[in-house]
């Protein structure tokens, strides 16, 4: 009897699936749940909901959250923007070009973070090159050094979609458009935005959730004061003992939410009915 | 002579580095219909797309109405083109997909959706209008590409190989419907196809391309009865090529007569192979292989014996110089 | 490609490359770099002297460690779950793609905060245990996603003819299904490690001290360009050969 059902090919199916599933649900939904069991329980204290309440009431988690907000903003603004460009630029050229960008892919953000230090600081290599930069990039209020980091690192990546986009049957219709009268500008409009439209504001939207939980980087090029929400929460652990862990957990919850709904968001507005 | 409606001067081109064409003249008189043949990777399709000018030329020039067009970009050549897939916008319903020529000459909205509408109902159409282009089978999908490139008002339509992703059934329409449309407007048409009886049917004339040049470019049945060379001959099926002193003849299989009492010429049957409405025959003559199409009913049988007549109506010596002779080879 | 715009596109990515690795190596070995000079004034081992005194290569093999078991067991449970994604014998794969984009969305240091919770009731954390377990919250989902890329018609075509030619299922293991798929794996196994690697926040988090070469390094960035670049160097290191091992591996003739 067993040795029908597990020959049953939907079963076979389950049975190749649980051993990834099962893992990341044990890993991922332990994580979320040790968040929020830390964040209602600080340390030696009963279950409250204090930590919650006085977070949502400090002005410093206000401040972290607008910085995080915009540098993930405007990062993502100038990733597209520049994916766009290289798109634009390099699709006619062979798969060495995408074989490249995906060169940049698994950099680490901290290694690009260093790098960015060594030229961008002040006494860096490009002041030496260009003389006196004009503005501040390493820790400097705006926090635009990190915007750089996560602008090198992400465009390439968006780079990649774009072009996967502009992959099937595009040059074909760019052309066919062209022979019936239309010109360069009409067919950007017409065949080409139509197309990247779709991957760039879902791969925008991924950026955009990722950068959100920026850690490492504003840590290693970012300004002291405001800091990323990740940061805050780092911060948090080394503040008060009692309920340090716990403000850390409630802040790294809140960051994790806000990242995964926005995911769902992208992942709606990809199968609106403006094509697939 | 009447101006040309597409003229094409000594074009060479060497896409992707290795020359395709070389030396190519070609003359459409204008509201022409002209069909151009060849062997794959002949470089017919090269050919459109310089016409088109989604390649460049290296040298020569393309006249169409008797303006030159090989410095224009594809979008001010006053063309339209038609291609094998057909590639329409996704995101766009059938009536503005038909529209966008006029859209890109600066219509507005109303207008050009009239016209359009107008189009679409010229290749039978009319009620697709508002449907998306994903719902529609191939032969439709083709036929509102059509009416796109129509749409565009061209001076020269050119189409590559629009049949050719269409199922068999569906190719007599559309073959029909390109012919009518061409002949109502007298545009200047340049169709490739790589079926020569399709060939026939889609050309007022028909050109033949080998090795990047135009050999013959003709009436459909000086092509298959009256080839200018063996190589011509070849393509158009005219499988017997007898060289002798005066040069070389042609026959084609369809107009040997075989009659089991005539003397002139005999010889022994080596293959009779039917083949639905004929048989194809092939017989040894004087150790020449002579192929001949005879009807299922007379056809002889492997072995026998047999006179080979050859009509003198229907033989026609190729033209003779030293290239025709060195080609035909006496098999 | 040989178009001279090509050329010029090739060239500057290439320096886009070099030109910053190049300076990576000219300060890591560059004691005496005072602005605004171009170039060092004195080249030394400082740099390495100073990086290797501390915890750098307890951190370094901690790291290698980590991120090798990491990969080693994502690849072992990805591989089954990848093949049923990519042959597409799912109905609603949604729900397992969105289960797998999750924890990638997440920060990592959230991952590793939310674990350690667990970790020290287990007495676990600062264990490669532990710091295994909360990487692979993310290196999993990466690798089954590229792996499920390799998989599809094309691998179970090929499969079909080893059995139609009587192949033991192990046979066919080894002969067919993982040379067919090594480029996929290869790359797959590239990119898990590099991310186990280059992870800075469950690192910290669960690490509870225990020396992870990026953590390791961010204190030096801005504080001492020199040494910096040493780590920087040593953490690039690994990245690079594992690259070229892998391109190798994808190129093998089946």
């Amino acid at each position: 009897m067993s040795g029908a059902l597990l020959r049953h090919p939907r079963v076979r199916n389950y049975a190749r699936l649980a051993p990834a599933i099962l893992t990341i649900t044990l890993l991922f939904g332990g994580a979320l749940a040790g968040a929020v069991r830390t964040s209602v329980l600080p340390l030696g204290q009963d279950a409250t909901l204090a930590t919650w309440r006085s977070l949502l009431h400090a002005p410093e988690l206000g401040d972290a959250a607008l910085f995080t907000l915009r540098t993930a903003l405007i990062s993502t603004l100038l990733a597209a923007a520049v994916a766009v460009a290289i798109a634009l630029a390099v699709w006619r050229r062979g798969t060495w070009v995408r074989a490249l960008l995906a060169l940049a892919v698994p950099i680490p953000h901290l290694l690009v973070a260093t790098v960015a230090v060594l030229w961008l600081a002040p006494g860096g290599l490009a002041e030496r090159v260009l003389g006196a930069l004009p503005i501040t990039l390493v820790r400097d209020r705006a926090g635009l050094g990190v915007v750089l980091v996560y602008v090198y690192k992400e465009a390439p990546f968006l780079a990649l979609l774009l072009l996967a986009a502009m992959g099937q049957g595009y040059r074909e219709r760019e052309e066919a458009c062209a022979a019936l009268g239309a010109s360069a500008s009409q067919r950007l409009r017409w065949v080409t935005w139509p197309t990247i439209r779709g991957p760039l504001v879902v791969g925008s939207i991924i950026v955009f959730a990722y950068v959100l939980g920026a850690f490492e980087v504003p840590l290693a090029l970012g300004p002291s004061y405001p800091p990323t929400l990740a940061e805050y929460a780092f911060n948090a652990t080394r503040g008060d003992l009692i309920s340090g862990q716990s403000t850390a957990a409630a802040t790294l919850l809140l960051t994790s939410v806000a990242a995964m709904l926005l995911a769902v968001l992208a992942v709606r507005l990809a199968k609106d009915p403006q094509g697939d | 002579m009447t101006a040309a409606g597409l003229n094409c001067v000594d074009i060479a081109a060497s896409p992707g580095g290795s020359p395709v064409l070389r030396g190519l003249s070609l003359q459409i008189v204008a509201g022409g219909r002209t069909s151009l043949v060849g062997p794959s990777a002949a470089g017919k399709t090269t050919l459109l797309r310089v016409i088109a000018g989604l390649q460049p030329i290296d040298e020569g020039r393309i006249l169409v109405n008797a303006v030159a067009i090989d410095h224009l970009p594809p979008h001010r050549r006053g063309i339209a083109m038609v291609f094998q897939e057909p590639r329409l916008l996704g995101h766009l319903n059938v009536l503005d997909n038909v529209a966008l020529p006029l859209r890109a000459a600066g219509m507005p909205r109303a207008a050009r959706r009239a016209i359009a509408a107008e189009r679409l109902a010229e290749v039978g159409l009319g009620g697709l209008a508002q449907r998306r282009v994903q719902g529609l089978s191939g032969g439709e999908q083709q036929r509102v590409s059509l009416a796109r490139a129509l749409s565009a008002d061209p001076a020269l339509l050119l189409l590559d190989e629009p049949l050719a992703a269409l199922d068999p059934n569906r190719r007599g329409e559309l073959r029909r419907l390109i012919c009518d449309l061409q002949e109502q407007r007298r545009l200047t048409t340049l169709t490739v196809t790589h079926d020569r009886s399709e060939a026939a049917e889609l050309g007022q004339r028909i050109a033949l391309m080998l090795e990047g040049r135009i050999v013959q470019h003709d009436e459909p049945r000086a092509l298959f009865e009256r080839p200018v060379s063996a190589a011509v001959a070849r393509f158009f099926g005219v499988a017997n090529l007898l060289g002798d002193r005066g040069g070389t003849l042609a026959i084609r299989p369809e107009h040997v007569r075989l009659d089991p009492l005539a003397t002139d010429r005999r010889g022994v049957v080596l293959e009779a192979v039917y083949a639905g409405d004929h048989v194809r025959v092939i017989i040894d003559c004087d150790g020449r292989r002579i192929h001949a199409h005879v009807a299922p009913g007379a056809a002889p049988r492997v072995g026998e014996q047999t006179g080979v007549e050859f009509p003198p109506e229907h033989v026609w010596r190729l033209p003779s110089t030293s290239a025709a002779a060195e080609e035909a080879t006496p098999t | 490609m040989t178009e001279p715009r090509g050329r010029l596109g090739a060239a500057l990515i290439a320096a886009l490359f070099s030109v910053p690795l190049l300076a990576l190596v000219t300060r890591a070995f560059a004691d005496s770099w005072r602005a605004p000079a171009l170039v060092p004034q004195e080249l030394g081992l400082r740099g390495v002297r100073i990086a290797f005194s501390g915890e750098t290569g307890t951190a370094f093999l901690n790291s290698l460690q980590v991120a090798t078991l990491t990969v080693a067991i994502a690849l072992i449970l990805a591989w089954p779950a990848a093949r049923v994604l990519g042959e597409r014998r799912l109905r609603h794969p949604a729900t397992v793609f969105i289960l797998l984009a999750a924890p990638l969305l997440v920060p990592s240091y959230a991952v590793g905060s939310g674990l350690t919770e667990w970790f020290i009731r287990l007495g676990l954390d600062g264990s490669t245990t532990a710091l295994v377990a909360a990487h692979l919250t993310f290196v999993l989902p990466y690798v089954t996603i590229v792996l499920l890329s390799g998989f599809g018609p094309g691998l179970t075509t090929l499969e079909e003819m080893a059995r139609v030619s009587g192949l033991s299922p192990l046979r066919r293991l080894a002969l067919v299904s993982l040379p067919a798929s090594a480029p996929t794996v290869a790359a797959a196994a590239l990119l898990g490690f590099l991310v186990s690697w280059s992870d800075y926040g469950s690192s910290l988090a669960v690490g509870g001290g225990r020396p992870m070469l990026p953590v390791v390094l961010l204190p030096f960035v801005g504080a001492d360009p020199q040494v910096a670049a040493t780590l920087a160097l040593l953490f690039l290191a690994p990245a690079l050969l594992f690259l070229v091992l892998t391109v190798r591996a994808g190129r093998k003739p089946l």
